[in-house]
C-alpha cells in the first residue's frame, strides 16, 4: 500500500482528524518523488499524484505547483543512490535544477514524500543554493496537524500488558540500562 | 580515432533486449530532457548508441551511469519506448562488485549479513525503540526544530506483533541519526488506533541492491519483507522509503 492511500483513507474515514489551523495562511509546493509517481505509473499503472495533492491539501490547502510537476516533474538529483555516492558535485550541479524550480514558487513550505528527496532538498540543497523554504515528509505535515486524543484508561492499560509481554519476549528492561 | 566496422560487432553485453536499444531511432528526445546531459560528454542517447555499436565497456568504466538518477524522465518521454532505466541499471550490474562507487554495495553486503544497511545491532534497535516509545508516551521528546508534543498515553512501538494489521520498513539513517522522525507515524498509528508493528529482524525499507543494479541481492530484501509480513500475518506493507 503507498502511504499515500493509506493517509489518505485514514483522513477520509475520520480515523485521523486534522487541525487545519496549523499552517493557515502558508503555501506549500510538492516535491513528486519520481519512484512514487513517474516509476510508480510506468511499473504498476498507478501514480498517485492526485493523492498526494489532495492529503497534502488537507494540511496546507495554498499548493503552488512547480514547472514542471507530476509526470514530467525533475528528480531532486539524489535518486538511484546518488545520494550515498561519492559523486558530490555532479549531484549537487543536478539539484540546482529542483533548487531554481522551488524558489521560483516562492511558497513557505516544501513537501516532500521521501526519504532520499527530503534529506536532498533540506540537508543539502537548502544550503548550497540558499533556499529559504522548510521541507517536510508528507507524513510530517499530516502527524504535526493531527489532533491528538489520549486513549481510554481501559486502552491504556491493553496496550501496557501488550507492552510488558512484548519487553519481556526481547528481554528489554529500559531501568536497567539507564 | 578509428572507424568502427559494424559488419564485424560483437554481440552487445549490454543491449539484452530489443526494446532496450535496437528499437532506438536516435531521435535525441531522451537528451534533451535529461538533467546530466553533456555530464563527462554523455547523455542517454549516447549511452544507447553505445551499447549498440560495442562499446558498452566505455559506458560500464565511466562514470555516468552511476550520475544519470534513474529518474525515468528520458524513458516516460521517448517515442519509442526504449527501456532506458533497464539498460542503464544494467550497465551498473557490469561493473565488478568492488568497483561500485562509494558505500552502496558496501550498505548491501552489510544488509545481506545483518539485516540493515548500517549493521544496526538488533539489541540496539529493540531498546532504542522502547526508550523512544517511553519518551513518546510520557511527552518528554526533543526535536531538532523545537517542536513541543503532549503525552502520548498507553503508547508503545510493537515488534513483531502477531496479527498486526500493518507492517512497517525502517530506514536505517532513523535510528542511527534521526530517531525522532519515526515518532511522525507513530502519532499518526496513535490517532488512528491501528493495529501496526515493525519487524524485529530485517527490517531495513532501504534496498540498494536496486541502485547496484544487484538483481539477487534486491531478491533476497524482498524475500525477507515479505517474510516478516508473512510471519505475523500482516495484510498490508508499509514502505515509507
Ligand atoms: S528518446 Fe528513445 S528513440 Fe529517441 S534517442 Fe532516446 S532512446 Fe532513442
Ligand atoms: S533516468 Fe538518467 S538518463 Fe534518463 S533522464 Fe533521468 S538522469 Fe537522465
Amino acid at each position: 500500500m503507498s502511504v499515500f492511500e493509506l493517509l489518505k483513507e485514514y483522513i477520509e474515514t475520520g480515523r485521523i482528524k486534522l487541525d487545519k489551523s496549523k499552517y493557515e495562511g502558508k503555501k506549500i509546493t510538492i516535491h513528486d518523488p519520481c519512484n512514487y509517481h513517474r516509476k510508480s505509473f510506468m511499473s504498476f499503472g498507478q501514480h498517485f499524484l492526485d493523492e498526494c495533492r489532495w492529503v497534502t491539501a488537507q494540511c496546507c490547502p495554498e499548493i503552488v505547483e512547480m514547472e514542471p510537476h507530476g509526470m514530467n516533474g525533475l528528480c531532486c538529483g539524489a535518486g538511484g543512490g546518488a545520494w550515498a555516492s561519492p559523486y558530490v558535485q555532479e549531484r549537487i550541479d543536478y539539484g540546482k535544477w529542483k533548487a531554481d524550480q522551488i524558489k521560483a514558487t516562492g511558497t513557505d513550505l516544501i513537501c516532500a514524500p521521501c526519504h532520499n528527496c527530503r534529506d536532498q532538498i533540506m540537508k543539502s540543497l537548502t544550503k548550497e543554493f540558499d533556499i529559504p523554504q522548510r521541507t517536510y515528509y508528507i507524513w510530517e505535515l499530516v502527524s504535526d496537524c493531527v489532533i491528538m486524543e489520549p486513549w481510554s484508561e481501559e486502552e491504556v492499560k491493553k496496550s501496557h500488558e501488550e507492552r510488558d509481554k512484548q519487553y519481556e519476549r526481547d528481554d528489554i528492561d529500559l531501568d536497567e540500562e539507564y | 580515432m578509428e572507424a568502427l566496422d559494424l559488419t564485424k560487432r560483437p554481440k552487445s553485453k549490454l543491449a539484452l533486449k530489443p526494446e532496450w536499444a535496437d528499437v532506438c531511432f536516435t531521435c535525441g528526445t531522451c537528451a534533451s530532457g535529461c538533467p546530466v546531459t553533456g555530464v563527462d560528454g554523455w547523455d542517454p542517447r549516447k549511452a544507447v548508441r553505445a551499447a549498440l555499436l560495442g562499446l558498452e565497456q566505455e559506458l560500464v568504466d565511466s562514470r555516468w551511469p552511476w550520475i544519470c538518477t534513474i529518474c525515468g524522465r528520458c524513458e516516460y518521454m521517448c517515442p519509442q519506448g526504449v527501456n532506458l532505466m533497464a539498460l542503464i541499471r544494467y550497465a551498473r550490474t557490469l561493473r565488478e562488485r568492488d568497483k561500485v562507487p562509494g558505500v552502496l554495495h558496501k550498505g548491501v553486503a552489510m544488509c545481506l549479513e545483518r539485516g540493515n544497511n548500517l549493521g544496526i545491532p538488533e539489541t540496539d534497535y529493540l531498546f532504542l525503540l522502547a526508550d523512544l516509545s517511553k519518551e513518546m508516551e510520557e511527552g518528554t521528546v526533543e526535536t531538532e526544530h523545537g517542536e513541543e508534543y503532549p503525552p502520548y498515553p498507553g503508547f508503545y512501538c510493537p515488534v513483531d506483533k502477531e496479527g498486526a494489521n500493518i507492517i512497517v520498513t525502517i530506514n536505517s539513517k532513523e535510528p542511527m541519526g534521526e530517531p525522532e522522525d519515526m515518532m511522525f507515524w507513530w502519532r499518526i498509528f496513535y490517532a488512528a488506533k491501528e493495529s501496526w508493528t515493525v519487524p524485529k529482524q530485517n527490517w531495513e525499507g532501504v534496498l540498494w541492491g536496486l541502485f547496484t543494479g544487484d538483481d539477487d541481492a534486491l531478491k533476497e530484501q524482498c524475500r525477507r519483507i515479505i517474510e516478516n509480513a508473512r510471519k505475523v500475518g500482516a495484510k498490508t506493507i508499509l514502505y515509507p522509503e
